[in-house]
């Protein structure tokens, strides 16, 4: 075995300036994979740890002895959201909360720096003056959510009206007042809802990559596989043909995993920036960690060594089948029947389905298109060969029949692109769906039996504040609902111009009022901090406030379909880039003899251009299909106008990228040609 | 000498500082069979790209029915080794892809004739050199001899004036080797066409109207078989 490895490393290095070239491809493989590899993983870890950090405000209630009070209350400014967490201590020596120092005392507001800064630019009658009260510190990072985040800490007696009562109905991300014994909580249903889309777009990811990954284990093994047949054809045993081939991959992956690693930290900076869920991230959330890293940078070249010895196969089995180039087997119809078996599971899930459920069929379905890839390829090859008229198309097909393994190692990255596409183009609902709320209506829920002193009150803060607006008492029972309606500038101060009484402006006349010049913001939020602490623990807010998060789950979905395409792209381009290359070194005797002969260059292209764009084409567009299919039991809307825009630029830049990438090796395939004489070798 | 098709004059071709051709002259006539010969590293499979327009050389002239090839652009030089020239090769000549008529016939292809009467010409020649029933075979389904045999049949089917043949049977038995030999002169002959073989076995180049040998990058002798 030592010897066995020993050679294997030999032949690495000895493989001469192309052979060295094909390592160098098959290492940068590895590197793009275990890059985009961990971001993937970290991506998922990185929604975790928002969740973790977040569970501490959506407390668990006490089941013992409680030592806290707490509730969560939704506030907002110029469209972002303040969570502001209200607290009281039931007993000296409550433990502080995350990213406090101590148990803020009542009176004492801590805001996260975010908001501290917010709250120092905006004026002070736009937000400052809802968290009036001594400034107990700054909220850390630990009890963040993302950098940007707008937290605030109130601390209050534990008989404060602001903790009083029982909540019912509460709106999104809002807890009424709980008893706690310790701030542990637990993750939010919104947290988990990003961690299912998460897994799902790593799934999306991770799938291509580990497809791209073996791929590349085969370039080593297609470059060796005459040389150690010939071995096997001198007495090699089969064990040590297999040991050979595995060190020489895992030696290559492994440098490749490293580079991999160490471009997925440079790439930690900018992918911070990307905005998820109302932020982007600390660097932290995107750094794997070092047992993560670890896995990864042995999973990696293990699976790379693994899929070059199922590449081995042909050689380990029967050495003359590579040796003397023998009528390839057909590829059996079973590839597509599992395809088709998994697409028969996709129609019994729907929206209910458990996410881990849904990642296995989108996985498996996933890895069936690749496993009925080379099948298609094959019956492509034997359709484009059987109806040329000129040689290239001939040679294009019949270099698809000859080995479709190779022919879809080439697209596969590009038409698993098109899956994705296909599937998140259904997924991705337009933002028309949530219509167009009303910014201009402020809503605060009132006891019933203080509805109308609670309305003087709104009225004579909001006149205070130069906010002119209608009020109206709505509503059934117990709770009413105080309705102010914000028109555009300021009232007259009351008393000024004898018509302070502005305010009174019924609510129906302002809401006639055409919707876009109705409000802006700042008006907005004057309104909402003279409203604020009229009733003790609500805060006033619109239906747009109700559709903020709609719309931020809408922008998410959107910016994840871009970072999935964007890195299925890139996997594709340089996959078709690599095996492109590759391709020309392996058959670089074979062109060179073409050359010999006479045989124009743009002859050889348009074949290699035919070899690649006509399976491209078909299992492109077969992918999309799929993917569009696998979608349809999530699909909230049909394809729109945007979705087909999305598609049709995934196929533009599906084809740019392979043409491009077919293009690029064009300068390696002029090199092996350029001096046609036979080499032995 | 029947009438002049293909000659060099003065061909010099060095690679670093190591001079693989110093000089050398040769002329062949048309239908000839000529043998060059030589130790390995003498300088022949240079001389046999010279002529055939797959490298040029560093001085010298070569000439096709006196046109000259030498001065030709790549584009040039790979549409006259397309239509003028024929190879046979030891090594891996034929396309592994490709069943053995398509290999014939792509020379006819890449011509411009269509694919149909391409593979009709092709197969015309595999009853004459004892391939008959192996047209669909891939040439990992061929032997040593018949992959030679289908590899003259590709040289002659576009009906060359020069067929360039380096070692064409060293990969083979003696007995195959001498019927692929007899099969190479008799069909390019019967082609009217002429042959240059580099070989460095006498009983190959026995085959051949003359044999020149060199050595050191100079043709030493010019002997008449």
């Amino acid at each position: 075995m030592r010897a066995a490895l020993g050679l294997g490393w030999r032949l690495l290095r000895a493989g001469g300036r192309k052979g060295l070239l094909g390592a160098a491809l098959t290492a940068l493989a590895v590197t793009v994979s275990t890059a985009l590899l961990l971001f993937a993983v970290s991506a998922n870890l990185a929604f975790e740890g928002r969740g973790d950090r977040e569970a501490w405000r959506n407390p668990v209630p006490a089941q013992g002895r409680a030592v806290a009070v707490q509730s969560v209350r939704v506030d907002y400014v110029r469209d972002e959201r303040i969570t502001v967490v209200e607290l009281a201590a039931l007993e000296p020596g409550a433990p502080p909360p995350p990213g406090l120092d101590r148990f803020p005392a009542p009176g004492e507001v801590w805001l996260s720096p975010a908001l501290a800064e917010l709250a120092r630019r905006l004026p002070a009658d736009q937000l400052a003056g809802r968290f009036a009260g001594g400034r107990g510190g700054t909220v850390g990072d630990e009890a963040l959510v993302h950098p940007g985040e707008l937290v605030a800490v109130r601390g209050w007696a534990p008989d404060s009206p602001v903790l009083a009562g029982k909540g019912t109905d509460e709106p999104r991300g809002e807890v009424a007042p709980t008893r706690i014994s310790d701030f542990t909580g637990e993750p939010t249903p919104d947290a988990q809802g990003y961690r299912i889309l998460a897994l799902i777009a790593s799934v999306l990811m991770a799938v291509p990559l580990l497809v791209f990954g073996g791929a590349a284990a085969r370039l080593t093994v297609a470059r060796r596989d005459q040389r150690l047949a010939a071995l096997r054809l001198v007495g090699a045993t089969p064990g040590q043909v297999v040991a050979m081939t595995a060190a020489e991959a895992v030696i290559t992956a492994f440098a490749g995993a490293v580079a991999g690693t160490l471009l997925y930290v440079l790439l930690i900076p900018p992918l911070t920036g990307i905005e998820i869920a109302g932020g982007s991230w600390f660097a932290a959330d995107l750094w794997p960690g070092v047992p993560y890293t670890l896995a990864v940078l042995a999973a990696v070249p293990l699976l790379v060594g693994l899929s070059a010895v199922v590449g081995l196969r042909r050689v380990v089995v029967g050495p003359l089948g590579v040796a003397k180039r023998e009528t390839p087997p057909g590829m059996r119809f079973v590839r597509v029947a599992v395809l088709l078996a998994v697409l028969a599971v996709v129609p019994t899930l729907s929206v209910g389905s458990g996410g881990g459920m849904i990642a296995v069929v989108l996985g498996l379905a996933f890895l069936s298109i690749n496993l009925a890839g080379p099948w298609v390829v094959g019956l492509i090859g034997r359709i484009t060969a059987g109806t040329a008229r000129g040689p290239a198309r001939l040679l294009a097909g019949r270099r698809l029949v000859d080995d479709p393994r190779a022919a879809w190692r080439t697209v596969s990255g590009v038409a698993l692109t098109g899956f994705v596409a296909g599937f998140v183009v259904l997924l991705n609902p337009s933002a028309d769906l949530l219509g167009e709320a009303d910014a201009s209506r402020l809503r605060l829920s009132v006891p019933a039996a203080r509805a109308d002193a609670v309305a003087a009150g709104a009225r004579e803060r909001l006149t205070a504040a130069g906010v002119r607006a209608g009020t109206e008492i709505t509503g059934e029972g117990g709770e009413k609902v105080l309705v102010v309606a914000l028109g555009g500038g300021r009232a007259a101060a009351p008393g000024k111009s004898g018509k302070g009484e502005k305010a009174d402006t019924p609510v129906d006349a302002l809401v006639d009022a055409p919707v876009d010049a109705r409000v802006d913001a700042a008006l907005v939020d004057r309104a909402r901090t003279a409203l604020d602490g009229l009733v003790p623990g609500r805060r006033a807010t619109s239906t747009a406030d109700d559709d903020r998060f709609g719309h931020v789950l809408i922008g998410d979905i959107g910016t994840g379909t871009i970072v999935v395409l964007t890195v299925s792209f890139l996997v594709a381009v340089v996959s078709a880039g690599i095996t492109a290359v590759s391709s020309v070194l392996d058959r670089r005797q074979t062109y060179a003899l073409l050359r010999l002969a006479g045989t124009p260059l743009q002859v050889l292209d348009r074949a290699r251009r035919a070899e690649t764009l006509i399976p491209l084409a078909v299992m492109g567009g077969g992918s999309i299909a799929v993917g569009l299919f696998c979608a349809l039991p999530f699909a909230i809307t049909g394809l729109d106008a945007g979705g087909l825009a999305t598609l049709l630029a995934c196929v533009l830049l599906g084809f740019a990228g392979v043409v491009g990438a077919g293009a690029a090796s064009a300068p390696v395939l002029r090199s092996v040609t350029e001096n046609p004489a036979p080499r032995p070798d | 000498m029947t009438s002049v098709v293909l000659e060099g004059y003065g061909l010099t071709k060095r690679f670093g500082p190591a001079t693989a051709l110093a000089g050398v002259g040769l002329a062949i006539g048309r239908g000839e069979a000529v043998a060059i010969m030589g130790p390995s590293g003498s300088g022949k499979s240079t001389l046999l790209h010279c002529l055939a327009g797959i490298m040029k050389p560093d001085e010298g002239e070569v000439r096709l029915l006196g046109q000259r090839v030498d001065t030709m652009g790549e584009r040039e030089r790979s549409a006259l080794r397309r239509t003028r020239f024929g190879f046979v090769f030891q090594f891996g000549q034929l396309l592994p892809e490709l069943p053995a008529d398509e290999n014939v016939a792509l020379p006819l292809m890449l011509g411009g004739v269509s694919r149909r009467d391409a593979v009709r010409r092709a197969r015309e020649w595999f009853g004459p050199l004892g391939l008959g029933g192996m047209e669909e075979r891939r040439p990992g389904e061929l032997s040593g001899g018949q992959a030679q045999r289908v590899a003259i049949a590709r040289a002659l089917v576009t009906r060359p004036a020069v067929v360039f043949a380096d070692e064409p049977t060293g990969a083979l038995d003696q007995t195959t080797g001498h019927d692929t030999m007899r099969l190479l002169v008799e069909a390019t002959r019967g082609g009217d066409a002429s042959l240059v073989v580099v070989t460095h076995d006498p009983q190959v180049a026995r085959w051949c109207d003359r044999t020149v040998e060199v050595r050191d990058g100079r043709i030493m002798t010019g002997v008449g078989a």
